[in-house]
């Protein structure tokens, strides 16, 4: 009995809180610190995540956890336990499939069309910031299933990077549930897991082409190494680190992408105000930056 | 397009008894709009809502629906146009009178994907327009809302060539206008454009209809031209297009269209194009509402 009267008065408080004008300007702060975008249509999520944080730290009204975030001594702290609790359970195989599309239909096609010219037939990607292999484990796959199909006789590498690792270590032993599997297409499914117990184990034949290294991004002398990426995937990464590290690690995929390469960001993330060297491109349902080569006209804006 | 295939098929239009006919409520809708917001006359929208009970109904239902979330029931139709505001009130008025334009049974496009890509385009194209400091953002509107109304031309003049070509877009995933420069011979821009001028519209929409795909020389269609054609790209780039898949990527910042517009309003170079990306999706959401609404009749 009591616990349905809670239930009822939380409901009733997130319908009324979705509609505080507050939200708004957190949303805009967290855009402002992070580039992540939270979309009107997605407020109810926002709104939840905020909740939870909201009790952890005590704060009663949308207005006192702005404080929290924007007054306190502790607000960097907090806003990355916000960010932590916005990104939360995003990572899973086959996450974005406008980004995949994107990959299949139009990056990869082009790539290989340019490199065929100069009897380039390898392909390297880069996911930065890997965490626990769901990405680069998925871009191994489309690129396993590309040189089969259309891109017979093609290699290919895919560099998996992140800082932490723990993460790593669980990355490399490539073993999900079935919720990080949920996204992955049946046909996938069937012929790069094997089933362990309740869980699926990613086949060796997909492995070999990942290489997981430990890296930290704000390592200049270490990211001088990372040169001839084709495409670089660093989803959600950025987010967490101040302007100033935002530049200069997007300098360094600035340089370690080969002329014509792509770099993918997270959904809803953008660069606006970190780099001005990428240009933005439209894809279907999503968008990513694109080094230019040489030969490219300059362009005004953005 | 050759002056002589416009011709051929302008007769061609003009031969056929079911060219589709101007809407009763469009003419005075949009001499009720031509002019500043400020000075539109709610009683003359009330007025035009009611001449057509099923439009009346739509209004009444919107306003009682999930999106504006009322605790009290709306039952006028007064109220229900001043709980909605002028513009989706204006947004219902256009999609009903046009959606009625061909019989139902002679859409060759799922006409409910048709209405979402217009409108679609119409908020967008306005939206921009307002970002960027075109003045008359309301024109805008009806430039986007109208500018792929060759597609009815074609779902009445060639109804299974047209289906062809369709098809043909959809498996082969290229843009509309070039299954139909390949099946056809000439696109909705062409036949749109006919429609346009028989129906006597203001001659810059009529050159946002016709060049919309192709605006050549940015100078001849004006800031109007550019802003329907991004609008229109960044629609079909964002799940508000035709329903199928145009693999292609997109550099917004080379397009002649933003070169120009660049040109005329500067402060459209600092403009956040991601972010304005991400709020097309907030849009989505109101067109598949409002396309609801007319569809649920």
């Amino acid at each position: 009995m009591s616990n349905d009267s809670t239930m009822l008065k939380d409901e009733q408080l997130s319908v009324e809180s979705l509609t505080d004008p507050v939200w708004i300007r957190i949303r805009d702060l967290i855009y402002q610190v992070s580039g992540i975008y939270q979309a009107e249509n997605k407020f109810y999520l926002l709104v939840s995540r905020c909740s939870r944080r909201m009790k952890a730290v005590g704060a009663r009204t949308p207005r006192e956890y702005l404080e929290f975030l924007t007054a306190r001594p502790n607000r960097d702290a907090e806003m990355r336990n916000l960010l932590n609790e916005i990104t939360i359970g995003e990572t899973c195989l086959f996450r974005s499939m406008p980004q995949i599309d994107a990959l299949r239909k139009v990056v990869i096609p082009s790539l290989a069309e340019a490199k065929k010219k100069f009897s380039f037939t390898k392909l390297r990607f880069w996911s930065a910031g890997c965490s626990t292999g769901e990405e680069p484990y998925t871009l191994a796959m489309i690129l396993l299933e590309e040189t089969q199909t259309r891109l017979k006789g093609w290699t290919f590498e895919v560099i998996a990077t992140d800082l932490n690792d723990r993460s790593i270590a669980k990355a490399q032993e490539g073993i999900y549930n079935d919720y990080a599997v949920r996204n992955v297409p049946p046909e996938f499914m069937k012929k790069y897991f094997t089933p362990v117990g309740s869980e699926f184990r990613v086949n060796d034949s997909v492995r070999s082409f990942i290489s997981f290294n430990r890296l930290n991004m704000l390592d200049d002398s270490k990211m001088l190494f990372m040169r001839g990426i084709d495409t670089i995937f660093c989803c959600n990464v950025l987010i967490y680190f101040d302007g100033k590290s935002k530049t200069r690690t997007v300098e360094h995929f600035y340089n370690a992408l080969l002329p014509n390469g792509h770099f993918f960001l997270g959904h809803s993330e953008s660069l606006y105000g970190i780099s001005k060297k990428f240009r933005l491109v439209h894809f279907p349902g999503t968008t990513a930056y694109w080094k230019p080569s040489e030969s490219t006209p300059k362009a005004g804006a953005p | 397009m050759k002056t002589e295939t416009l011709d051929r098929l302008r007769s061609r239009i003009s031969g056929i008894d079911a060219m589709p006919a101007i809407p009763i409520i469009l003419r005075p809708l949009l001499r009720c709009l031509d002019q500043p917001a400020e000075q539109i006359d709610v009683n003359r929208i009330v007025e035009l809502v009611s001449y057509d009970k099923s439009i009346a109904a739509q209004c009444v239902r919107m306003a009682n629906s999930a999106l504006f979330g009322r605790s009290h029931p709306v039952e006028s139709i007064r109220t229900a146009v001043l709980n909605l505001g002028m513009w989706r009130v204006r947004d219902l008025l256009f999609s009903n009178s046009l959606s009625q334009v061909i019989p139902a049974n002679r859409w060759v496009v799922d006409p409910s994907v048709f209405w979402r890509h217009s409108l679609g385009c119409a908020l967008v194209c306005r939206r921009f327009a307002e970002i960027i400091g075109y003045p008359d953002t309301e024109k805008a509107y009806l430039a986007g809302l109208l500018h792929d109304i060759g597609v009815l031309v074609n779902c009445m003049i060639v109804p299974n060539e047209f289906r062809a070509t369709v098809e043909k877009a959809y498996r082969e995933h290229i843009p509309m206008d070039e299954a139909e420069q390949a099946t056809l011979g000439f696109t909705h821009s062409d036949s749109g454009r006919i429609l346009a001028e028989a129906w006597k519209i203001t001659p810059d929409l009529v050159q946002a209809i016709e060049l919309h795909h192709e605006i050549g020389d940015p100078e001849r269609g004006g800031p109007l031209v550019a802003l329907v054609h991004l609008s229109d790209l960044l629609c079909r780039l964002r799940d508000l297009g035709y329903g199928y898949y145009e693999p292609r990527q997109i550099d917004f910042a080379n397009e002649p269209g933003w070169l120009y517009l660049v040109m005329q309003f500067p402060n459209l170079a600092e403009l956040d194009l991601a972010r304005f990306t991400f709020t097309l999706d907030e849009y989505a959401k109101e067109v598949g509402e409002l396309v609801s609404t007319v569809f649920a009749a």
